[in-house]
């Protein structure tokens, strides 16, 4: 007898939630449910539930997930990777799945500070210098102290060509592209130890 | 993909190199520049020549994981810093566990996809880069083990039973097969600091997550971040911990700067110093104070220092 699988209950399934094909085993999923017990963000947030994610995904029902706010708290911090036996990376999965939320236009002000960043990561080849002249300063003054070059030697040819690299892949289109207006609102069905989401209709 | 993703010990555990290339770290040359350096001076201690490039750039990892940079253009600038690396005929050695953890995973990925490794090396083809997947990548805290020994004997400034207390950070953790540790329970950075005189502490949340990876100190500080931090800084004051290590820049800047905030939130003080590894083993060493860059911490090392014996500018 073959055994039911999950893409037979929802067509194309990869090529919806994982394009990038990075979590391509997600269907041997056991259910163990040890991601949850080992995320420190299901600790603090139980409607954030990383195997009820993946139930949902393979069921076809991921559209409320995109929609929450649960999905922008995952830590990346791996420990569900770690423990995982079916070596499931999840983090992969997660950053996927904001990709699409982006896309869809839920959880922008999520993205927005990392926008930012991100176009000034763009000029100096380095991430989080600050902008600030003060800022600045700051760095040069400790770095003189110890001895070290002012500012990390990053030369004008690996800027030009970090630089380059936003433009060829499209980096900096899909970067301008995003607008505040676009936002839609995300929610959290977590609050004050209830989890609403499981509130029948009728409580 | 996921087969692939057990490799060769004697691909973990080459031999001690003569030189290798060392991988700059955004946050650990700017927030805190005494980790850089420190790292440098214990491989001069030891014998080993750092090689670094200007040409390189960031990983590009840590944005990627924040959702602001494509997929696309991480993989590309992984590439080409590997490459640059792979020209030098080295092992690419890091600083900071997100670079480590970063480079090892776009490096997987591009080298068990082949189309995107096609993607990556078309998008640097004309500046005369090729990325081949010769170039191993491994964290600094890997040779600190493994020479630990080495490390013992030129010891100058014993820490006198310094109760610290660790934290290995999730990213290293999470490279389970290429990590010289179990990364359930990992104990190594202990050994290290018991090598070099100090106590460690094992406190409770000691593998407790910092909070501050991917961005979350800037989306969900209040909801998530301080009462993570909380957790841990309240287990290890329970502890007596009187030092915290780090092996991530990163980790660093949570456990550091967030301090002030837990005090004003929760009313209790904290006061832990938490500096990285390298600056403790270069400590002990007895590299120069002042080429440690403490100043950059906000929560001030004068307690411990004096504990040891030394003050600021010696």
């Amino acid at each position: 007898m073959l055994r039911e699988k999950d893409t037979d209950r929802v067509e194309n399934l990869y090529a919806k939630v994982d394009a990038y094909r990075l979590v391509e085993n997600l269907e041997q999923c056991l259910q163990c449910g040890k991601c949850v017990g080992v995320c420190p963000v299901a600790n603090l947030s139980p409607s954030y539930n990383p195997r009820q994610i993946i139930n949902d995904i393979l069921s076809g029902r991921e559209e409320r997930w995109l929609k929450s706010e649960e999905i922008w708290r995952c830590f990346w911090c791996a420990n569900c990777f770690t423990l995982c036996p079916m070596d499931i990376c999840f983090p992969l999965l997660m950053m996927e799945m904001r990709y699409r939320a982006i896309e869809s236009g839920y959880g922008l002000k999520y993205f927005f500070p990392f926008k930012r960043f991100a176009l000034r990561a763009r000029e100096d080849g380095l991430t989080f210098a600050p902008a600030s002249k003060k800022g600045r300063e700051k760095i040069v003054k400790i770095r003189q102290s110890i001895g070290t070059t002012p500012w990390p030697e990053v030369s004008q040819k690996a800027r030009d060509e970090y630089k380059a690299l936003f433009d060829r892949t499209g980096a900096t289109a899909f970067l301008e592209a995003i607008k505040e207006e676009d936002e839609k609102p995300v929610q959290l069905t977590y609050l004050e130890g209830k989890i609403i989401n499981a509130r029948r209709k009728d409580d | 993909m996921q087969d692939e993703r057990m490799i060769k010990p004697e691909e973990r555990l080459p031999e001690i190199p003569r030189t290798l290339f060392l991988f700059r770290s955004c946050t650990g040359s700017l927030e805190y520049p005494g980790t850089e350096s420190a790292v440098k001076e214990c491989l001069g201690i030891l014998g080993i020549d750092a090689v670094m490039d200007p040409d390189q750039t960031c990983c590009s990892g840590y944005l990627l994981t924040c959702s602001a940079h494509k997929p696309e253009v991480s993989l590309a600038a992984t590439a080409r810093n590997l490459s640059i690396v792979e020209k030098k005929h080295l092992d690419t050695y890091t600083f900071c566990n997100g670079c480590f953890g970063y480079l090892s995973e776009l490096a997987h990925i591009m080298l068990h996809n082949v189309d995107y490794l096609h993607m990556a090396n078309s998008m640097i083809a004309d500046w005369g880069y090729k990325y081949e997947g010769k170039t191993k990548i491994f964290h600094v805290q890997d040779l600190w083990y493994r020479m630990k020994d080495a490390l013992a004997q030129k010891v100058v400034r014993p820490l006198n039973g310094l109760r610290i207390g660790t934290h290995h950070g999730c990213h290293y953790l999470a490279r389970q097969y290429r990590i010289l540790d179990d990364g359930g329970y990992p104990t190594f950075h202990e050994e290290i600091i018991e090598a070099l005189g100090g106590k460690p502490v094992f406190y409770k949340e000691r593998q407790l997550c910092c909070g501050y990876s991917v961005g979350r100190g800037f989306t969900h500080k209040e909801e998530t971040v301080q009462p993570q931090l909380y957790k841990k800084f309240k287990s290890a004051k329970d502890a007596a911990v009187e030092l915290i290590t780090t092996v991530c820049p990163g980790c660093n800047v949570a456990m550091d700067r967030e301090q002030p905030h837990l005090s004003k939130r929760y009313g209790e003080e904290f006061n832990i110093p938490v500096i990285d590894l390298s600056q403790l083993i270069a400590l002990a060493l007895g590299v120069p104070l002042p080429k440690l860059g403490f100043a950059a911490n906000t929560t001030s090392l004068n307690g411990v220092l004096k504990k040891l014996g030394l003050e600021e500018g010696s």
